[in-house]
């Protein structure tokens, strides 16, 4: 992990890593402005209230679970950092395991993913 | 005629109880000995299970997590078998398309019977096998949170499985209780209106099956939150753990709705209430509550064998899961979003237009975290050094087939394709690329891959790569004929297709079909191999030198559960083998590897790893 995250929940890793989420929340977004200016059935009180709450409702529910989450992760890091311990998914349990990896891997990979 | 029945019947009882009387007496029962917790090898206690009794007794009594997950797969792998026998039973029906070897009525059972049996008592119990065995081993934690509540909810499941398949039973005794005949959709006003009692049973066995579930979903919440090891947080925890966790959360809210609408449903069928009734609720409401529950549901299915894949194919490939936290964020956005997509099942349904443009734009946007996955995957291989070993062989048939799979369900989720092929035998090969060439898939590569920890022996490696070609070209073929099939127009359902040519090209349809029964009979018989394979080699395979049968170590890959496997290894072993020390000691690296690979190369796969390998390792 970056040395200057200390501190610094959602630092330039972590954000990158939800980069993920960011993009099915892009299209329900696409979809909610798309469905507010093309509008070929007409507007009904409960009914296009109900349609728009179907996209807001689950886009602002991945929105939230995307960012406790990432506070979570984000936080358990930070304190494997200072504990001196492994990040990797092998590590833990036994003594017998050796580190002998990298520490992060996974989130330097990830972050050359395509955002798109 | 009847008092006949009744004397077989009668006989059968008594047949029955000698058996079981005769098992309970059978002191050795458990010549499987797990490593730990076995009551043989005292000094291997874990956690509480030091004592437990012997013979069939513990079976019943357990309450160690590592038994219970090995019942769990026991009985899923039943219903795998009979799920299996009732499909074959309706492939061989359609292979020509006149009524040739049953009726309609029965058809329509077999067609119920297959799918409650493999989604509800072979999907969510062979995900339950998994996760009960080895999440506590991943996770450092010495049990389940709940023991006792982990085995009542497999407790609930026999019960359950013999409701569900109690019109079986009893429709050669004549008392006028039939297979149920609802579909696993349970569409009311059919299910509300089908006198005939095999459905009360059918809807109490899956409500049983229900409470079940759910109480194993709290069980690992509770589990993964609180009894994680020291040295395990969420920024270590395994992806196994990160898709089971999700996975429970979605059966905590997903299952409980249904227990509920079945209530509804049985309601409606004994005390004439209305929930469901065109005059009343009308049917499209049990559309809404089923579908609630049933697009959660399929994602409570698929999520822990994308985490299974996860977890090991980059055992075989080398190198770590790319993008580690990609994955385990889409695993999180896929179970939100997969609440907000219900409907999609339900587009040729009249529904209003806005609200369904609304939920097509959710099973879009739920697309992408599955492909986020996909690419994943490819990229995890990319470069890497692959081993073709059977586990990492279903990794990859998983992957592949989850591009068909996963694309169709797009093409799928646009309203204008779904009102074309809605109740086409598209919709069946769409979602049987995932249920079978994907969950089933990634059970049985997991089976392979865990194999050596449960029974202390490796398979026989010739069988289980036969098991995965056959059953990669027998479900390619099935399941591609049937999205053929669709196009063409033939509905989803039937148990005949004398249709007039006008429909659709006869001709056609019948190859098609006959080719898809083909395909289902290679996969058949592909899972007979397996069987096969999986019991002598429980008895009779190799025994394990080492902890190691993957050669992770020299990756760095070797697991938490292996890393377990290990320490009970040494302990039961008493450090009397040398070998066993060579490779648990410190020996291991450069000095000791020429022998220990000599030693251990009957163990790698055919020896084909190590050609590759060399060429890597210059
Ligand atoms: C890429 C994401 C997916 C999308 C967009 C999608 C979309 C769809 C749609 C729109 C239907 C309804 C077709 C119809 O009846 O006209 C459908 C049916 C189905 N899908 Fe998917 N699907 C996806 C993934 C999955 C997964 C992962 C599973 C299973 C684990 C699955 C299992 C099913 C099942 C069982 C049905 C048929 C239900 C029935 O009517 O009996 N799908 N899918
Ligand atoms: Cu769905």
């Amino acid at each position: 992990m970056a040395s200057d995250s200390e501190g610094k929940t959602f630092d330039r890793e972590t954000l990158l890593d939800l980069v993920v989420n960011a993009i099915p929340l892009g299209i329900i977004l696409f979809f909610i402005l798309a469905f507010a200016l093309i509008n070929p059935f007409g507007s009904n009180p409960v009914n296009t209230a109900i349609q728009f709450s179907i996209m807001a409702v689950t886009g602002a529910a991945l929105l939230v679970l995307t960012y406790v989450s990432g506070k979570a992760i984000s936080e358990a890091e930070d304190e494997l950092e200072e504990k001196g311990l492994e990040l990797s998914e092998e590590a833990g349990a036994g003594e017998v395991a050796e580190p002998e990896s990298e520490p992060t891997p996974e989130t330097t990979d990830g972050d050359d993913e395509p955002a798109a | 005629m009847v008092g006949e029945q009744l004397a077989l019947t009668a006989l059968m009882g008594v047949f029955l109880v000698a058996v079981a009387g005769f098992l309970a007496r059978m002191e050795d029962w458990r010549s499987y000995t797990p490593l730990a917790g076995g009551s043989a090898i005292g000094d291997a206690g874990y956690g509480g299970h030091a004592e437990k009794p012997a013979g069939i007794v513990r079976w019943f009594t357990t309450v160690d997590h590592k038994d219970i997950g090995i019942l769990y797969g026991i009985y899923a792998l039943i219903a795998f078998f009979w799920g299996g026998a009732a499909v074959l039973l309706m492939r061989a029906e359609l292979a020509a398309p006149g009524f040739d070897i049953m009726q309609a009525q029965f058809y329509n059972s077999l067609l119920t019977s297959h799918g409650i049996t493999m989604l509800f008592l072979f999907g969510t119990p062979i995900i339950a096998a998994f996760s009960n065995y080895f999440i506590p081993l991943l996770i450092g934690a010495d049990d389940m949170a709940f023991p006792r509540i982990n085995a009542i909810a497999f407790w609930l499941l026999p019960p359950g499985a013999i409701l569900i398949w109690a019109g079986f039973f009893t429709a050669p005794l004549g008392l006028g209780i039939d297979p149920a005949q609802t579909s696993w959709t349970m569409y009311t006003p059919l299910s509300a209106e089908q006198a005939n009692p095999g459905v009360d049973l059918m809807l109490l066995g899956l409500h049983l099956t229900g409470v079940s579930a759910t109480m194993g979903a709290i069980n690992f919440i509770a589990t993964i939150f609180t009894e994680r090891g020291d040295e395990v947080n969420w920024a270590n925890l395994d992806i196994f753990s990160w898709t089971i966790l999700t996975q429970s959360a979605l059966i905590l809210f997903a299952f409980p709705l249904l227990g509920s609408a079945l209530i509804m449903l049985l309601l409606d069928r004994n005390f004439s209430t209305a929930f469901f009734a065109v005059e009343g609720g009308s049917p499209i409401l049990w559309q809404h509550l089923f579908w609630f529950f049933g697009h959660p549901e399929v994602y409570i299915l698929v999520l822990p064998p994308m985490g299974l894949v996860s977890w090991i194919l980059p055992k075989f490939s080398g190198r770590k899961l790319f993008g580690f936290k990609f994955v385990v964020y889409s695993t999180l956005a896929i179970g939100v979003l997969s609440f907000g997509v219900w409907a999609h099942h339900m587009f040729s349904t009249g529904i209003d237009p806005r609200i369904r443009a609304s939920f097509m734009a959710v099973s879009l946007a739920i697309a992408i975290p599955s492909a986020v996955k996909t690419f994943n995957w490819i990229t995890t291989m990319w470069n890497g050094n692959l081993r073709l070993t059977a586990p990492m062989l279903f990794c990859i048939g998983f992957i592949s087939n989850f591009v068909i799979g996963g694309i169709t369900g797009v093409f799928l989720a646009a309203i204008p394709v779904d009102l074309v092929l809605h109740d086409t035998y598209y919709v069946v090969g769409h979602f049987h690329y995932i249920v079978m060439g994907m969950i089933a898939f990634a059970g049985m590569g997991a089976l392979y891959y865990w194999f050596p920890i449960v029974t202390g022996r490796m398979y026989q490696r010739r069988l289980a790569k036969m098991h995965f070609w056959l059953s990669m070209i027998g479900t390619n073929i099935t399941f591609f004929a049937m999205l053929v099939l669709g196009y063409l127009g033939m509905p989803r359902r039937y148990a005949t297709y004398q249709f007039d040519g006008a429909i659709a090209p006869l001709a056609q349809v019948t190859t098609l079909h006959q080719i898809a029964t083909v395909g289902a009979f290679i996969i058949g018989f592909a899972q007979l191999i397996w069987a096969w394979n999986m019991v002598q080699s429980w008895y009779e395979g190799p025994e394990l030198d080492d902890a190691d049968p993957w050669n992770l170590k020299d990756d760095g890959m070797f697991g938490r559960e292996f890393q377990w496997f290990e320490t009970q290894k040494l302990a039961a072993d008493g450090g009397e083998s040398e070998e066993v020390r060579a490779d648990g000691g410190e020996v291991e690296t450069d000095g000791g590897e020429a022998t220990g690979r000599v030693s251990s190369d009957p163990r790698s796969d055919g020896g084909y790893r190590k050609a590759v390998r060399r060429v890597d390792d210059e």
